[in-house]
């Protein structure tokens, strides 16, 4: 069977099969075991006591009464908590943030952690938490732009700049034959991944085992080991499963850390499970942005000036302010453009890296925005976007390494049907009535790679085994990873045991940034290839082996089996060279990172199209997206069925952020209003119409060996202003605040 | 611990009982111990890892579930499941009811939670409410020192409250013998599985072409559900083919009180109400609004 196979194709034979996820039996029989189901022997359970009040101090708890409820073990508080070798209140590396971790008696945020009950069941640790009935010196809240302190951060997202542009903006707005300024509001949303976080701790002396999803486990390691003065590689963190992580499981918090110092002062395992509640504040979330947009329009509908600026929210005592803006830097072509921030503290939990962060808001505002400058200018949406369709990457002038943009909106248009759009808005109604309206967003998110490395080893049997510290969120990590490598070894994946989830394992790097896949998946093709050219090196240098003398490059390994590559006729199985060679084994290993040369010269994009279909109630207002169709071109799909099911996850993202999420505070006392699932709305089964990803041809030579691009977080983008271009088209209104609400609207309709 | 050792007065009050009897139900009612059914509303509002304090478990009780049919009209016994009420074999005029019992949360929330329990958490936008005022429901209390009945509409007394008295507990809703249709409408910020901005129960009984009888209510609107009697004077006697045009906002309005919240300000909880509770009136009398 395998002489008959074709080849060589690029990628070998499993890739691109729409394999199913290798953890699915697993997950939907119950077996996958995630953090919160290890339950070490003598177990104690953690319950962190939080805030009432947005800022201040706590002025008194009764722990007397907490340490009195039968089954407490102790009670932690700013005055006993031990110490920790790194200070909370320092930052650590690029990704650690600030935390609370009992190191005074302030309060910077409600449900900030303010005491932590460790006890012999769940239950006592609870009760004792309640029973600590803190008293506070609470000082205003100030959780709206207008209380909250204006300022300017040095830095966006990770470390990203302020300011970028090129070009003179005022002159092209001087030009402009129209110009268009316009303001827009998004919300605070929060994670709340399926799978609250949980941590289990355990010491042997000084060494750690932790039991915690995690999306960066080796990094991870180096910043929990900073906070107890233990090398990284003292702790062997577990994270086999998540159940959904969205950028939110990357980096330690505080009732995380507290935690891990309860069970080494104890002596005993001690879990951490969050409560639905507890994740609204400490671990999290995506920060409000008020953002404008001015625009310069030349008569034939062509940008002669975009300045993109966005205030960012984040809470009082650390940084990190969503790059918004960022979104229109590399999408429309403009011979001036400006992307500025700034920023806002308000008495919250610090923002941080959510889905699609910077993106899925500045794409919000962008999309809208740039279908007003097509109404001002008479076209049609898709017309005016591809008169001002980038060929070159704006502001850099690098070339795209790939780019099928172009593509997308031809297929996507044609699937939804857009050519029968009446450019008017208004026009369509369907048969019950419902005032009908089409809308469409460009879709864009940029393609990072995180430095990566794997092992891969085959075996005697001709079966081999690959390495690497992957983190599969749901997101199908198990899946697609092995793919990737046992293409590279020239084996099925079922021949190919993937050994993946923990930090005692090659570095994969981070699971964010959509780059997961690019990156251990280059350092797993790398570390196969590195196998194959051993194992290709033994038999290329034994006589009796009919592939002596091709050297080891002169062979491709397919299912098994070397074969020269210039007869086809010569080969010989892996396990047949292993043992002639009498070794157990040959080991290769591998290294994923983006190539500096080819960042360098040209810009690194994937790019959608999103078209949706949205129906108005006209006396009530409701809004029901009814049909979402989204193209996208991400360089090489590794699995069609995971991609997909990216894809779809994105632009249901999109349409909460649409119309359902937000998290609401109290003005008085800073809480959130709705911190929960019956007051924080996603969208059910029930909101979630018709949906179509296609999957648009790119292959792409520059981004990096595997041509992948990444496709966690671009599914938001295009998806939120696709679904407010279509309220704008079914009623007249055009949404500048998300969720877009009821009331909202209702003014178009009488 | 047999429930029934609580009879004599000696017994402890145990944290939790379940009796058989209603007679034992009540005895332990009457010694302070909370009534629960589905906890579907218990439980979310509970910040402690347990109920706390001494727990009446109503569902063993026998004659507190299901529906009969008795001389009196409808008997729904306060512990049967909104899942029973939506599956039940009941006139056309429940149909607002069983339309909202679809409507209580989800699947699992509707296998658990009650018919008494949606009534005693008094929530103001409690489903079951608005079609059961349209249906002119009574509820039946009970209590150690006897037995009362009154209107549903003198029962919720405002949000979260009742007119339940110390130690005593709702045992049954009853509804007389309901003419016409009823029907039933939710407007929420999605599509399943929320709390309602605005409902709309109605039931319509059409005699030669005109509306003999009208009942309408609307719910999660004011700080308890209301019936609309200036609008079902105003139907009464109307040709079916008037009676949409005739809803307006005057007839509906007034009567509501309505609230601003975080799911909707009152303004246009005020409006939807008249658009909901036209499109009851022209799916009870046959026509499109």
């Amino acid at each position: 069977m395998p002489d008959t196979l074709p080849f060589p194709p690029r990628m070998g034979s499993n890739a691109g099969q729409p394999l199913s996820r290798r953890d699915g039996p697993l997950k939907v029989t119950g077996a996958a075991t995630f953090a919160a189901d290890n339950h070490p022997e003598g177990m104690l359970y953690a319950v962190p006591a939080t805030a009432a009040i947005a800022r201040g101090r706590v002025t008194g708890m009764n722990v007397a009464a907490a340490r009195a409820h039968p089954g407490v073990v102790e009670v932690y508080t700013p005055a006993n908590r031990p110490p920790l070798m790194h200070d909370p209140d320092e930052k650590l590396g690029l990704f650690g943030m600030r935390m609370e971790a009992l190191q005074n008696d302030s309060v910077r945020y409600a449900g900030q952690p303010i005491a932590f009950v460790v006890a012999e069941t769940l239950e006592a640790a609870t009760e004792g938490a309640a029973l600590l009935a803190p008293e506070y010196a609470a000082e205003p809240a100030r959780v709206t732009a207008e209380t909250g302190e204006r300022y300017t951060p040095e830095r966006v997202g990770f470390g990203g700049p302020l300011s970028v542009g090129a070009g003179d903006i005022e002159a092209g707005l001087a030009a402009a034959a129209h110009r268009l300024e316009t303001r827009f509001e998004t919300p605070d949303q929060y994670h709340n991944a399926m799978e609250p976080h949980a941590l289990v701790a355990q010491w042997d002396g000084d060494k750690l085992t932790l039991d915690t999803p995690n999306q960066a486990i080796v990094m991870a390691c180096g910043l929990f080991a900073a906070y107890f003065g233990i090398p990284a590689e003292n702790i062997h963190l577990r994270s086999p499963f998540l159940g959904g992580g969205f950028g939110s499981k990357a980096v330690p918090t505080g009732a995380q850390i507290l935690t891990i110092l309860a069970a080494r002062e104890l002596g005993r395992p001690v879990k951490l499970a969050l409560t639905r509640q507890q994740m609204f504040g400490p671990v999290g979330h995506r920060a409000r942005t008020w953002q404008t947009l001015r625009m310069g329009l030349d008569g034939a509908g062509k940008l002669t000036a975009l300045h993109h600026h966005s205030t960012g929210a984040t809470s009082s005592f650390d940084d990190f302010i969503e790059p918004a803006a960022a979104a229109s830097r590399t999408l429309y072509a403009s011979p001036a453009i400006l992307t500025t921030h700034d920023g806002i503290r308000l008495d919250t939990g610090t923002p941080g890296a959510m889905r699609a962060p910077g993106e899925a808001s500045g794409s919000a505002a962008l999309e809208v925005a740039i279908d007003e400058a097509a109404e001002v200018c008479g076209m049609n949406p898709l017309a005016f976007r591809l008169a001002n369709y980038a060929e070159v990457e704006p502001i850099t002038g690098k070339p795209y390494s790939s780019k099928a943009l172009r593509e997308c909106y031809e297929a996507g248009a044609k699937a939804f049907g857009w050519a029968s759009r009446p450019l008017a808005p208004r026009q369509m109604r369907d048969e019950a009535g419902m005032l009908t309206g089409w809308g469409m967003g460009t879709a864009v998110f940029h393609c990072p790679m995180f430095p990566a490395s794997a092992e891969a080893v085959i075996r005697a049997d001709g079966t081999a085994v690959i390495r690497t510290s992957g983190a599969d969120m749901g997101q199908g990590a198990w899946t697609a990873l092995a793919q990737i490598g046992a293409a590279a070894l020239g084996l099925d994946p079922d021949q190919v045991e993937f050994e993946s989830g923990h930090s005692h394992l090659p570095d994969a790097g981070v699971a964010g940034g959509s780059g997961h896949t690019a990156s251990a998946g280059q350092a797993l093709h790398n570390a196969g290839e590195d196998a194959v050219a051993r194992l290709a090196e033994l038999a290329s240098t034994d006589p009796a082996s009919p592939l002596y003398g091709t050297g080891n490059a002169g062979v491709l390994a397919r299912r098994g089996r070397l074969y020269a590559r210039d007869d086809e006729s010569r080969s010989e199985s892996y396990a047949e060279i292993l043992a002639r060679a009498g070794k157990p084994q040959v080991e290769g290993t591998g290294k994923g990172a983006r190539d500096p040369a080819s960042a360098e010269t040209y810009a690194l994009q994937a790019h959608g199209a999103v078209f949706a279909e949205v129906k108005v109630d006209p006396e009530l207002g409701q809004m029901r997206v009814s049909r979402m169709i989204g193209a996208f071109a991400a360089g090489r799909i590794i699995n069609p069925k995971l991609a997909r099911s990216q894809y779809l996850g994105g632009m249901i993202w999109g349409l909460s952020f649409a119309l359902h999420e937000e998290a609401i505070h109290d003005r008085r006392t800073g809480r959130i209003v709705n911190a929960d699932f019956a007051g924080y709305h996603v969208p059910v089964n029930a909101d979630v119409p018709e949906m179509e990803a296609i999957m648009i041809h790119e292959d792409d030579p520059h981004v990096n060996v595997l041509g992948v691009k990444g496709v966690g977080e671009i599914g938001i983008t295009g998806s939120v202003g696709a679904v407010a271009n279509a309220i704008w088209h079914a009623t007249g209104f055009r949404p500048h605040r998300f969720p877009v609400r009821i009331e909202d609207v209702l003014p178009s309709l009488s | 611990m047999y429930a029934n050792e609580y009879l004599t007065g000696e017994a402890e009050l145990a944290e939790y009982v379940r009796p058989r009897s209603l007679e034992e139900a009540l005895a332990i009612a009457g010694r302070g111990a909370k009534p629960l059914a589905g906890c579907t509303d218990l439980f979310p509002a509970t910040d402690r890892p347990a109920l706390g304090g001494a727990l009446l478990d109503l569902t063993g009780v026998e004659g507190l579930s299901g529906i009969t049919r008795t001389d009196r009209g409808w008997r729904i016994g306060a512990v049967t499941r909104w899942a029973e009420v939506a599956g039940a074999a009941l006139p056309p005029a429940f149909d607002g009811l069983r339309a909202a019992a679809r409507e209580v949360g989800a699947i699992q929330i509707q296998n658990a939670g009650t018919v008494g329990g949606n009534l005693c958490n008094a929530s103001p936008a409690a489903d079951g409410v608005p079609p059961l005022l349209t249906l002119d429901a009574r509820v039946e209390l009970a209590s150690a020192a006897g037995r009362r009945e009154m209107a549903l509409a003198e029962f919720v007394t405002g949000p979260r409250r009742t007119a339940l008295a110390e130690g005593e507990i709702l045992t049954a809703v009853i509804v007389p013998e309901p003419a016409g249709r009823g029907a039933f409408l939710k407007l929420g910020a999605r599509s399943s599985l929320v709390i309602s901005i605005v409902m709309a129960a109605g039931r319509i009984d059409v005699a030669g072409g005109r509306v003999a009888e009208a009942a309408f209510s609307v719910g999660a609107c004011s700080p308890v559900a209301v019936r609309l009697p200036a609008l079902e004077a105003a139907l009464a006697g109307l040709p079916v083919a008037e009676a949409a045009d005739r809803v307006e906002a005057g007839l509906v309005v007034p009567a509501l009180s309505a609230l601003s919240d975080l799911r909707a300000e009152a303004g246009y909880r005020a409006e939807a109400s008249v658009v909901l509770i036209r499109r009851l009136v022209a799916g009870l009398t046959g026509g499109a609004a």
